[in-house]
Formats: C-alpha cells, sequence, structure tokens
C-alpha cells in the first residue's frame, strides 16, 4: 500500500468515526469547559491577576484536554480488536503514527478554536492584532504534543493503568512545550514585539521536528504484537 | 544455564565495591575535614562535595540507561534489558538524593530551598521521567513488551532531558538572572581533588550497585521462568496419568 494513501485513510477512518459517534470531541469540549469553569471562579474576581496567568490558563486546559483526546485516539481502537488489525497490517507502521497523529492533531486544533473565544469572553482578552500568530502557536505546540501523545497513547493503550499512566508518562517530556507555549503565548497577548519570543516558536518547531522523527520511528517498536 | 557475564559479575564486584568504599571515604575525608572553608559560603560549602558527584552520578546512571536501552533495542538481550530496569531505580535514588542535598545547599546560600533554576527543573524532571519509566515496567505483562517498551521511555526521556534543560534555562533568563554562575571561576586544587575523588568513588559506587542489582533482576527471571517450567511439567505429568 503506498506510504501516503495509508495516512490519508487513517485520518479519514477517524473522522468518520468521530462524525458517527462524537465521542472525542463533545468529551474533550465538555471537560474543557469545566476547566474554564473552575478557573474562571478562581481568578476572575481579580481581573489584573487573572491577565497575569492566561497564557498559563490557557495551555493547562489545552493539555488536560488534549490528554482525553489522546488517550481515546487508541483506546477507541480496543473495541472489536481493531488494534490487532492494525498490528497485523502490513501497511507500513509508520503511516498509521502519521495518520493518528494528523488526527490527533486536528481534534486537539478544532477543541482550542472552539474555546479560545470563551477565554476571550471570560477573561476579557484584547487579541485581534495577533491573532494570526497566536494559531501559529497554537498549531505548533498541539503539533509537538499530538507527536508525542501520539506514540504515547498507542503504548499506554496496550498495559495496565492505562487512563494513569498516560499523563504521568507525557507530561513530564511535553515541559519544553508547555513553557514555550505558554512564553510564546503570555508575548503575543501582551503585544509584545515579535523579535521577544520569537526564540519560543523556533524553539517550538525544533521540539515538533525532532520528536516527529524519533516517535515515526519508535512507533514499529510500540505497535508490534 | 547461567550467564557467563553474570559470572563474572559475581567474580568483580567485591573489588569494585571495595574501592568505591575507599574512594568516598578518603573523599568525605578530603572535602569535609581536610579542605579549607569558602572564602563567601563558609563551612557550608562542604555539602558540595557530596552534591554535585551525586548529580554527576545520577546523569551518568541516566546515560547509561539511555544507551542500554538503544542496545536493547539492537540485540535484544534480556541481560541488557535487566541492566537498563537496574540502572533506572538508581538514576531515581541518585536524583532524589542530589535534589535533597541541593535543597539543603540551597536554603543558606540563596535563601530558598527551591527556585527555578535550569539545572533544578532538570533534575526534578528527571526524577519524574525516571519513576515514570519504573512504574511503565510494571505495569507490562510481557516480558518482551516491557523491555521494548520500556527502552522507548528511555530514549524518548534522554532525547527530551537537554531541550528541557534549554527550555529552563531560557525561561529562567527571561524572568530573573541566575542565581549564581560557574562561569569565569576557576577551582583551585584543594577543591578540585576531594570533588574528583568523591565523583570517582560515586560513579564506581554505581557500577557496583548497577552489578548487583543487574544480577538480581537477571537471576529472579531466571528463577521464574524455571518455576513456570517445572510447574508446566508437573501439570502434565499429572494430567497424563
Amino acid at each position: 500500500m503506498p506510504f501516503f494513501r495509508v495516512i490519508q485513510w487513517v485520518v479519514w477512518k477517524d473522522l468518520i468515526s468521530e462524525l458517527r459517534s462524537r465521542e472525542t470531541l463533545s468529551s474533550m469540549l465538555f471537560f474543557a469547559l469545566i476547566v474554564i469553569l473552575v478557573f474562571s471562579f478562581s481568578f476572575a474576581m481579580d481581573q489584573d491577576a487573572a491577565q497575569q496567568l492566561i497564557a498559563g490558563i490557557i495551555w493547562v486546559s489545552f493539555v488536560f484536554t488534549g490528554i482525553i483526546g489522546l488517550g481515546k485516539s487508541f483506546s477507541a481502537e480496543l473495541q472489536n480488536d481493531a488494534i490487532e488489525y492494525l498490528q497485523m497490517s502490513p501497511a507500513p507502521k509508520g503511516a498509521i503514527y502519521l495518520g493518528k497523529m494528523i488526527g490527533n492533531l486536528l481534534f486537539m486544533l478544532v477543541v482550542e478554536i472552539m474555546l479560545f473565544p470563551l477565554f476571550v469572553l471570560f477573561f476579557n482578552l484584547d487579541i485581534v492584532e495577533e491573532i494570526g500568530l497566536l494559531l501559529l502557536i497554537f498549531f505548533l505546540a498541539t503539533l509537538g504534543l499530538s507527536a508525542v501523545g501520539t506514540l504515547f497513547s498507542a503504548l499506554t493503550v496496550q498495559i495496565r493503568a492505562r487512563e494513569v499512566m498516560l499523563p504521568v508518562l507525557l507530561l513530564p517530556l511535553a515541559v519544553p512545550v508547555m513553557i514555550a507555549a505558554v512564553e510564546a503565548t503570555r508575548g503575543a497577548l501582551e503585544g509584545q514585539p515579535l523579535v521577544i519570543y520569537s526564540q519560543w516558536i523556533e524553539l517550538l518547531t525544533i521540539f515538533d521536528i525532532i520528536f516527529t522523527v524519533v516517535s515515526f520511528w519508535l512507533f514499529d517498536l510500540i505497535l508490534d504484537s | 544455564m547461567m550467564n557467563r557475564f553474570i559470572r563474572r559479575i559475581q567474580r568483580f564486584k567485591g573489588w569494585i565495591g571495595a574501592a568505591a568504599a575507599l574512594c568516598i571515604f578518603y573523599g568525605l575525608y578530603l572535602g569535609l575535614l581536610d579542605s579549607p572553608p569558602d572564602y563567601y559560603q563558609g563551612e557550608v560549602v562542604r555539602i558540595m562535595y557530596v552534591h554535585v558527584p551525586l548529580a554527576h552520578t545520577a546523569l551518568l546512571a541516566y546515560g547509561t540507561l539511555f544507551v542500554g536501552s538503544l542496545w536493547y533495542l539492537w540485540k535484544r538481550d534480556v541481560l541488557v534489558d535487566n541492566m537498563c530496569h537496574a540502572a533506572a531505580g538508581i538514576t531515581a535514588a541518585f536524583t532524589i538524593l542530589a535534589l535533597i542535598t541541593g535543597a539543603i545547599w540551597a536554603k543558606p546560600t540563596w535563601n530558598t530551598w527551591w527556585t527555578w533554576d535550569p539545572k533544578l527543573v532538570s533534575f526534578a524532571v528527571l526524577l519524574l521521567i525516571a519513576s515514570g519509566y519504573l512504574m511503565l515496567r510494571t505495569f507490562v505483562e510481557d516480558p518482551d513488551k516491557e523491555g521494548r517498551y520500556a527502552a522507548v521511555m528511555a530514549i524518548v526521556g534522554g532525547i527530551d532531558l537537554p531541550i528541557i534543560y534549554f527550555s529552563a534555562e531560557w525561561w529562567r533568563t527571561l524572568h530573573q538572572p541566575l542565581s549564581i554562575s560557574m562561569r569565569g571561576v576557576s577551582m583551585s586544587g584543594d577543591i578540585l581533588l576531594p570533588l574528583a575523588i568523591m565523583s570517582l568513588g560515586l560513579n564506581l559506587l554505581f557500577i557496583y550497585m548497577l552489578m548487583i542489582r543487574t544480577q538480581m533482576l537477571y537471576l529472579t527471571n531466571l528463577l521464574e521462568a524455571k518455576k513456570g517450567r517445572l510447574l508446566s511439567h508437573a501439570h502434565l505429568s499429572h494430567t497424563s496419568s
């Protein structure tokens, strides 16, 4: 099977089954709404404090929501032992990884784009000029999370205590993404000149490239019967 | 059939342990009693002779785990997998000790137990990665899968650690200048000698611990396998009679 066709099929399969069940997106959205509500109860009384912390609040909710989506990505394959067919399939495992990774990236981005207006609403943000840059930062950071997260989703789904182990393994490794995403988002929201925070965007790009390549290479070892 | 490496470990480990003990006692004597107190920090500086070698040994242990994991994925040698398992536990132990001694040293010199220094952040994350690795190993039933998954975790963590260090360094310099900078400070011989001997001692201690732990894990697995074979044999002979 041609490599790119496999990627296309895996993405298409995930999108179709999501359109039919709406399980992943609805659970991610609902969870994220609760996180935003909890944060606004904790900080909304003090607008100044909220402005200081908003970049961190945004990324904590995005990352936790992303973990829910990443966990669902492969646990959905456990139904009807679909994961065994993925393991036995002659399709290149790297292509399956890239397809899953793109699917996760799309789900996470959709949720982020739906949530961001709520942050603007609740925390009274001023974002009109920097919206393109913010979207770029969201894309790069989510790609990094999805690159490592897809690998560990496939890994943890095949062991015991999988719901606990995904965040336990993923979050420490995602520390650079978190730091870079928060700093870049803060810079963009505060309207600082791009030179001050462009290094974080570069760091995100480097992280994305390294971990897409490494995970692509290691995925063979994870999805092997 | 016992592996010949295990036999060799059995023969040499005592010597390595004795050399480690010798170096550590001599290094402690030099560092705690013989070396002069620091011009700025006074007697407090003496914890450095324990803290810095501990931190270096923790990194050596993770380096061993990283290289061992690559080696395991290449050769699929069970003994190498056991060595990785052993190295991960020792990494966690030395990292905790380095963090604790670091906090004790930071309190009188920086006037705080904890600060978001890049080294501290990296060691805290290293501890999380090593404990995640150990947890992962307990949750996989199949031994072949256990070795593979654990190696993947160790390799991804090893590639991530330098990135974590650099991002924490940028992050730190952005918010607040570094509390202490060792750049441009040359260490004199009476500081360097005890540090070098303590480092050597703790590195030898790491090798000694690694040998014992690897041997133990290997023999435990061998015993489990033998027990399984005996049980199934007994079961077969019982059903056939």
